[in-house]
């Protein structure tokens, strides 16, 4: 008796990891099942934003055109953000996804090899003549995975930008118009801060703050600051226009009340729902609240472009990646170019989003008329300056607590520029 | 206010009873009640915020996404919306995660909790050489952050094929779990009484029977607490399974819960409905196993 129960709990402890291991496999080989005519895609836009809506359209036509099946898994936008480059690095990673922009993800993927050069497929089927030139930027990386030269690693579908959101109903209870000039936009803040109320919704902790400094940067910037800025052409003084007119108007603009003292510790979140309940009057910020602005705000409101800026905070949306790994390039290549079709881009066009090659007169819907009207302005402009956390690695959070600073008037304008500047040159210094 | 006790009257609605010449017998009794109604309120303050962030959650759960962005978080819903639940589980393939979860866990807990046995009674009973030393570095492995060690165990996960597996996950969490395990219980072990082994020693009982027979009976109620909290932990594990767990196909739950928060967006009511549906069957666990986890209290502390 003694030795038939050590055999059995011996034989419980051999037989667990066995039955383990046999479930464990059986998921590996489901994982695998990518054969001559399915495609794995993988991306993370919600299923009813304007980017899911179209792309589930792609996702029928490709599959009626071509008679492959895709195999689509919707991803957690942080599950993306933290493990593709090990995800791409083993043979478990998709045949084509959706990745970040920017130097710090695409880039950073495309310097490690990690993902197809597209150049010669972007001539061929015409997608490098399609897509404006502010957007090309970020669909090409050089060998350091710095944005803006050398090959086509990603395609981009969708742009975005920073817009001014304002609420008309608010507008015409003041009798303020719609401001064309920044001394229009400050007089409009007066009559709201002198009625009491903050004119713009804004948060510190996260990055409205650091976009709204970007904007009133870029008041006094040409195109060649932008490109010093984000791709290190230049050297870039922090301490002269228009990085501080940026920080000194940001600076006053948080004394005259424009923007609430508070507003350090808020999230974008709170800036967000601080307009869409009709508190402030104005929210500067992207083009990707449009969608839930147009869902959730029960009253009348409008966008116009930050009063008096050429250039605007923006880029390109994410992008197409089609990794080194893919089992099935052309048929990835084959989705890429349904994607950028009339009719998908229309699709997009007319759920809020922001096509890069929609024919306008397909786009229908009003509401994102205007959005795509205020759009095209910038990219006529060639205005798509990108964003401020961009140029180097970790800078997003020096910028969150800079602007914090600021808010709170706990540092002086100088005193937060050499903060930023250094941070910045010294990432700068470990790119090189 | 208790150095006075006799002339406090009872703070509660004491029905009157207490005005009758009782008092003067229970005098003591009223001293101590004065007392232990004030820790009672203290401990419902006390409970009251802890549970304020299940009740914001819970009402947001049940509220329209258009009210919470006009009313904000604390309002209560003016209707009970259920759609968010609904599109929680539907968008990610809740049962599937729900089975991933529980199979991780439970595997983990029973796993770690076997091996922090084992460990243990080498070192604790066993007394083996430079047992301080491994101890220390049980601890070790348990101090250092995740972060740290996630590159190495990708790349060995990758090299033994496991990578994209459950059965990664649950070596990595048996060996991290029990880690902790080892180190508590070859503490608990260590002053386990000498005579009871003696005896057992003197009655010709092998080392292997004298686990299984002695040890494991006694010290049964520690390591059914360690099993709750292994499992309750390896549950809420988000990083590592992350890193891990690639495929929708073996994702725990906390990854899925992950997928609905964008990259600048994000829906508080679906949010907060993955996450009550997420919490419950941690909590459905823990009532389950409540009884074991008081009674092995008690019992240890008796013994």
């Amino acid at each position: 008796m003694r030795t038939r129960r050590t055999t059995a709990v011996v034989a419980g402890l051999v037989a667990l990891p066995l039955a383990l291991t046999a479930c464990g496999g059986g998921d590996t080989d489901a994982g695998e099942g990518g054969g001559d005519d399915t495609l794995r895609l993988w991306h993370y836009e919600g299923e009813d934003s304007a980017m899911g809506i179209a792309w589930d359209e792609a996702i029928r036509v490709f599959e009626e055109e071509t008679g492959a099946t895709v195999e689509f898994e919707r991803k957690a936008f942080e599950q993306i953000q933290q493990t593709a480059g090990m995800v791409l690095s083993s043979d478990e990673g998709p045949d084509i996804m959706e990745y970040n922009k920017g130097n710090a993800t695409a880039g950073l993927l495309a310097s490690q090899g990690l993902l197809t050069d597209l150049t010669d497929v972007a001539e061929e089927r015409g997608w490098a003549g399609a897509l404006p030139e502010s957007i090309q930027t970020t669909a090409r990386y050089d060998e350091r995975g710095v944005m803006g030269s050398g090959s086509w690693y990603g395609v981009p579908n969708y742009g975005e930008f920073v817009t001014v959101y304002y609420n008309e109903d608010l507008f015409a209870e003041h009798g303020v118009e719609v401001p064309s000039t920044l001394e229009d936009l400050e007089a409009a803040m007066n009559t709201f801060v002198a009625a009491g109320i903050t004119p713009i919704a804004t948060a510190g902790a996260e990055y409205p703050a650091g976009q709204l400094f970007y904007e009133l940067a870029l008041s006094k910037a040409d195109r060649d600051f932008v490109t010093a800025y984000q791709t290190y052409t230049d050297e870039v003084d922090f301490s002269a226009d228009p990085l501080r007119y940026g920080a000194e108007t940001f600076a006053e603009w948080v004394d005259a009340g424009y923007v609430a003292q508070d507003a350090a510790s808020l999230k974008a979140e709170d800036m967000g729902v601080a307009f869409i309940n009709g508190t402030a009057p104005m929210m500067v910020s992207g083009s990707w609240w449009y969608g839930r602005v147009v869902a959730e705000a029960q009253f009348e409101w409008g966008i116009f472009n930050f009063p008096g800026n050429d250039l605007n905070a923006g880029s390109s949306g994410n992008l197409w990646v089609v990794p080194e790994n893919s089992r099935n390039k052309e048929l990835a290549y084959e989705f890429i170019d349904i994607t950028m079709r009339p009719e998908i881009q229309a699709i997009l066009g007319n759920n809020g989003g922001l096509p890069l090659a929609a024919d306008p007169a397909d786009i229908t819907d009003e509401k994102s008329q205007e959005l795509i009207t205020a759009f095209n302005e910038v990219l006529e402009n060639d205005g798509l300056a990108f964003y401020p956390d961009w140029p180097v690695p970790g800078y997003y959070d020096v910028l969150v607590s800079g602007f914090q600073k600021l808010i709170n008037a706990s540092a002086t304008p100088d005193q937060v520029l050499e903060e930023i500047g250094t941070a910045y040159a010294d990432g700068v210094a470990s790119i090189e | 206010m208790t150095t006075e006790p006799v002339v406090l009257a009872p703070p509660a609605p004491s029905r009157g009873t207490a005005r009758t010449p009782v008092v003067q017998r229970t005098r003591d009794r009223n001293h101590r009640g004065a007392v232990r109604w004030v820790v009672l309120a203290a401990a419902v303050v006390v409970a009251v915020a802890m549970m304020v962030p299940f009740a914001i959650m819970l009402l947001n759960a049940f509220k329209a996404p258009g009210e919470y962005s006009a009313e904000g978080p604390l309002s209560l819903p003016s209707s009970l919306y259920t759609d968010g639940l609904v599109a929680f589980w539907q968008r990610v393939d809740y049962p599937e995660k729900l089975l991933n979860s529980t199979l991780i866990a439970g595997s983990v807990a029973v796993l770690a909790t076997l091996v922090s046995l084992l460990n243990a009674y080498a070192l604790g009973i066993g007394r083996i050489r430079g047992r301080m030393w491994v101890v220390a570095l049980f601890l070790l492995a348990n101090m250092l952050p995740q972060e740290a060690l996630v590159y190495p165990l990708y790349f060995l996960a990758k090299e033994t094929g496991l990578y994209n597996t459950q059965l990664s996950v649950i070596i990595i969490f048996t060996v991290i779990q029990s880690a902790f395990g080892t180190y508590l219980l070859a503490s608990v072990l260590s002053t386990f009484p000498p005579s009871v082994l003696e005896a057992a020693a003197l009655d010709g009982a092998s080392s292997w029977q004298v686990l299984w027979r002695v040890v494991f009976p006694i010290a049964r109620p520690t390591l059914s607490v360690l099993l709750i909290f292994f499992f309750i932990w390896t549950w809420n594990e988000f990083f590592i399974p992350l890193v891990m767990l690639i495929d929708n196909s073996t994702q725990t739950i906390p990854v899925a819960l992950a997928s609905l928060q964008g990259d600048r967006l994000m829906d508080v009511p679906t949010i907060n409905a993955g996450a009550l549906v997420s919490l419950l069957p941690a909590v459905v666990f823990f009532l389950v196993f409540q009884r074991t986890l008081t009674r092995g209290i008690t019992a240890g502390a008796v013994k």
